[in-house]
């Protein structure tokens, strides 16, 4: 009670005072639906990071892990246990949005929960080995024209996982029956990528943070990037799949959402302050130091995005027989 | 020499005072971090890395405070082994095996002590073959295809048959419940969830150490609960000794062979520390132990697996370094704290950025002697937790049990199951099931099954894959020197 | 001789319905989508099998029966695990220091100690886990949800 009516008079000196926002953050939470290591861990805990020291929440973001489910068991957690919370952000990535199309968070659907903001992104890449035949991606998806069970895809994901989909968006744009190519499941695309080097798969449909230093080396090639314009840096001479006339993007954004019920003005708050994040040029270098591009979308925009992929993805595991 | 000049440069970047103390803080905290069951090293790396970057470290100095709580951390998990049979961490379970019955026995000290020289020999050897071959050895775990990786799983199993017990049948029962928990989860070469009976905490599979935890410290718990209500329980003796010349000479072939054994694993990217310690034990079991004391307090059976868990984590950082791929879970955060430091690694780091690998080498050389310095004179005190009067001390193994696990899952899920596995594991005990046939079916039964399919789906269902290289046809071979070496060795010993 | 080996013939049933009902579950999977010949079925289908011939050997050759805990260890180990199935839901609303000190409390009263020296005891090692955990550490520990921030 004590505690309302704090926030009441706070609330009231930040309207008088023309705060833009009636509401302001306390203990702010980032919950990583993992383990440390991955994408959703490195978001919460940079992008923590950075909310407390742009000043925009007053105490450090604790940042939890919770593993289980591919996300699922968080997503449960949020929907069901953590209602209006105003102060807790979920990481998120087109694993989320993946999942929840395939039905593999239960019955929950991308509809429980209030989706915030995707701060950048990762993108799709088509490796080859470097003494590969295959120089241009052209001549590739030519041979997987050809006979597709004699290229061994090898990506970092389950079945039905992230670059699994990369290399079936490929196909269905070029045309190749996506149930014929061979593609093998790995435990993350670091070992994809060594059982590439060592000639075991002939194909790794990788994101290009992960290929990076490989092709720095000159032991891989990358025959195009999964993005809708040409990345920066070591990538600005790798045409994209689009170019190519190949209509596959895979961007692996990487954002937020909260859960049911947060108030709007909240919500508001924290669409705002991701904005305030992104355009920080201290997550530009991170996110340039990561390996990742320039994503953003927020507030109505992000909600209207990702409800967009999921029904995408539904739809394109029905067509390609992962789902019924 | 080149490498002889790079490593001394790197000499010169680790013994900087900063580095010299970061090195020290890294492994400190990362021995306590070890210590606390449930956390492991992974964990400790990862609640480090902003504070790191918070610090405005510069790169090498970031990476030798984060290394040093890695290997500190595979240093701390064999003492709650020993002590509590509670697990410190996954590297660290099959040091319960053997660590625990001699703590019971009144040689407590002598465990921590031995084991720490263990962790000792087996992490500096693993720097010396870092330094040394790392870029060979690179080549090599690339030759490891899908179909190595199966055969070499065989051999690990072929092993296991040393810990076969009094009644065989129930050893296998007990593989075959390990074997049955690896199952649960998504299938990833099909995508569809098996036996999580719509449960979304067990579609990535159970957790190896809530198994490994429940399994050995909770039905601990319970059958010391048993002992104390009988009026059985007999009075550990505390010895605080450190292990005697004798033991050490009659262990130090096992620490050695296991420091390889475990190199070897470690730098493979699909393998790790538990896969290591576990291939170690039942090795030297099969090789050396004549009389059957493996599993009852044998001090080569806690020299193994701890000399061949920090050896794996030493050799964990080779794919790391020079191929830009995580060899565990602990090297791939390293991985990531690396990229927000702008380096990337890969083949080219030990040109464009020496300083970081030859400081970061150098600093394993520097951390391996501090650990040691660190552990030895603290023996005598972790040996004394086992004169603290049992109304507060088996409570206590619980709790720690408990809030390790749920520290870091953050899931009342977690706790329910590691008790069901504390009460299936306490009924084994009590029927005389092996306890340590389960875990390795654990660890090894995903890595099996999953590289089987793995290669089939490469060779669209041809077996002949299975054995077409001569690495895997040595692996093989290997495997089917293990599964007869009793008969052999017997052989061989009625001729002399 | 008949008595006395009733513990494994016991566990040689559950586990011969252990395997059949893993079997049985292994039998429904269904893939849509198969990235190798094999499948998700093949490799449980092989454990069960196996366990079903391991746990008919146990039937048929039964060793002796151990000692088993009589009935008033029975009933420690019971309220030992009970506590442990009410310490796990009550970690989150009540919080960590309150749940682990009276759970702590709880298990030292049955190993003999006092409901006083228990919940000092309890409350020293909560309190110190909580400084470890959340002060050394900085890993967060449940508040409790219960109580107002």
């Amino acid at each position: 009670m004590k505690r309302l009516w704090k926030r009441g008079i706070l609330a009231a000196i930040l309207a008088l005072f023309g705060g833009a926002f009636a509401f302001s953050p306390g203990n702010v939470e980032c919950i990583a639906p993992a383990n440390p290591g991955g994408g959703w861990d490195f978001t919460c805990r940079t992008g923590g990071k950075l909310l407390y020291d742009l000043g925009i929440v007053p105490r450090p973001v604790k940042v939890t892990n919770m593993p289980g489910g591919g996300g699922g068991v968080a997503f449960a957690h949020v929907v069901t246990q953590r209602k209006g919370d105003a102060n807790l952000l979920v990481a998120a990535s087109p694993a989320t949005t993946l999942r929840l199309a395939q039905g593999k968070y239960g019955n929950f659907t991308a509809d429980d929960v209030r989706w915030l903001a995707a701060i950048g992104a990762d993108f799709g890449v088509i490796a080859v080995r470097a003494d590969a035949p295959w120089k241009t991606l052209d001549d590739l998806i030519a041979d997987l024209r050809k006979d597709p069970t004699k290229i061994a895809i090898g990506g970092g994901s389950a079945v039905g996982g992230q670059d699994h989909m990369k290399v079936l968006l490929l196909a269905k744009a070029a045309g190749i029956d996506p149930g014929a190519l061979k593609y093998v499941p790995f435990d993350g695309g670091g070992e994809a990528l060594t059982s590439m080097l060592g000639g075991f798969v002939q194909v790794f449909p990788g994101d290009a943070s992960e290929t990076i230093g490989q092709m720095q080396a000159g032991k891989i090639r990358i025959l195009a990037v999964l993005s809708e314009k040409r990345l920066g840096g070591d990538f600005a001479d790798i045409p994209t799949a689009r170019e190519l006339g190949y209509d596959a993007i895979w961007a692996v954004w990487r954002g937020f959402y909260m859960p049911p019920g947060v108030p709007d003005d909240a919500y508001a708050f924290w669409v705002e302050a991701m904005k305030k994040l992104e355009a920080s040029p201290e997550w530009a270098k991170i996110r340039d130091e990561s390996g990742l591009g320039p994503f953003f979308k927020g507030g109505a925009d992000f909600e209207a995005f990702v409800k967009k992929q999921v029904a995408d993805f539904k739809e394109l595991s029905r067509a390609l027989g992962l789902i019924k | 020499m080149d490498v002889l000049a790079q490593l001394a440069h790197g000499f010169e970047v680790a013994l900087a005072p900063l580095n010299l103390f970061l090195a020290f803080a890294g492994a400190f905290l990362g021995t306590l971090i070890g210590a606390l069951p449930g956390i492991g090293p992974v964990n400790g790396v990862a609640i480090l890395i902003p504070i790191a970057y918070a610090l405005k470290l510069p790169p090498e100095s970031a990476l030798i405070l984060l290394a040093g709580v890695y290997y500190g951390a595979e240093y701390g998990g064999r003492i709650s082994s020993i002590l509590l049979n509670v697990p410190g961490d996954a590297g660290a379970v099959i040091t319960t095996l053997d660590g625990y019955p001699m703590a019971q026995k009144g040689k407590a000290g002598e465990a921590l002590a031995l084991s720490a020289l263990s962790s000792f020999i087996g992490g500096t050897l693993a720097v010396i073959g870092l330094t040394l071959f790392a870029p060979y050895l690179a080549e090599w775990a690339i030759r490891f295809g899908p179909a190595e990786y199966f055969a070499l799983m065989v051999f690990a199993f072929t092993t296991l048959a040393s810990l076969a017990g009094k009644n065989p049948v129930k050893a296998l029962i007990a593989s075959v419940f390990g074997l049955m928990l690896a199952t649960v989860g998504i299938d990833p070469g099909s995508g569809v969830p098996r036996f999580t009976f719509g449960e979304l905490k067990l579609y990535d599979g159970v957790d190896f150490l809530v198994v490994a935890i429940g399994l050995f410290a909770i039905s601990e718990v319970l059958t010391l609960m048993e002992h104390s209500f009988l009026g059985t329980a007999t009075r550990v003796k505390v010895e605080t000794a450190l292990v005697s010349l004798k033991t050490f000479m009659g262990s130090l072939w096992t620490i050695l062979r296991s420091s390889l054994i475990g190199f070897f694993i470690g730098v493979l990217p699909g393998a790790g520390a538990s896969i290591a310690s576990a291939v170690a034990y039942t090795t030297e079991k099969r090789l050396v132990d004549r009389e059957g004391s493996f599993g009852s307090g044998d001090p080569r059976g806690v020299a193994a697996p701890e000399a061949a868990n920090n050896a794996a984590s030493g050799g964990a950082m080779v794919p790391m370094l020079t191929l830009g791929v995580p060899g565990s879970g602990t090297t791939a955060v390293l991985l990531g704290a690396l990229m927000m430091f702008n380096v990337t690694p890969g083949p080219l780091i030990f040109e464009q950025r020496p300083e970081i690998v030859w400081g970061l080498i150098a600093s394993m050389y520097i951390g391996n002697v501090m650990l040691l310095v660190l552990n030895l004179p603290l023996v005598g005190w972790f040996a004394r937790i086992l004169t603290v009067p049992r109304w507060f001390l088996v409570p206590a193994i619980a709790a720690l049990s408990f809030i390790g696990v749920y520290a870091v899952n953050n899931s009342a899920f977690d706790l329910l199951f590691m008790t069901g596995i504390g009460v299936v594991g306490y009924l084994m005990r009590k029927a005389g099931f092996p306890l340590a046939p389960v875990i390795l079916g654990l660890v090894l039964g995903r890595l099996m099954e999953i590289n089987l399919r793995r290669a089939l789906a490469i060779s669209g269902g041809d077996y002949t894959i299975l054995y077409a290289s001569p690495l895997s046809k040595a692996l093989w071979a290997l495997a089917i020197l293990s599964l007869f070496f009793p008969w052999i060795a017997g052989r061989l010993g009625r001729r002399r | 001789m008949e008595r006395g080996r009733r513990t494994d013939r016991i566990a040689g049933a559950l586990l011969l319905l252990v395997s059949a009902g893993y079997g049985l579950e292994a039998w429904r999977l269904q893939a849509d989508f198969l990235a190798d010949p094999l499948g998700p079925r093949a490799f449980p289908l092989l454990l069960a099998a196996s366990l079903a011939v391991f746990s008919l050997y146990l039937l048929v050759r039964p060793d002796p029966d151990p000692a088993w805990p009589p009935p008033h260890v029975l009933r420690g180990q019971l309220g030992m695990l009970a506590s442990f199935v009410v310490y796990s839901y009550a970690l989150a609303p009540l919080g960590f220091l309150l749940a682990t000190t009276l759970e702590m409390a709880w298990l030292s009263r049955l190993f003999g100690a006092s409901w006083r020296t228990g919940l000092l005891g309890g409350l020293g090692l909560a309190a110190a886990l909580y400084a470890i955990f959340v002060f050394g550490l900085g890993i967060p520990l449940p508040l409790g949800r219960w109580w107002p921030a």
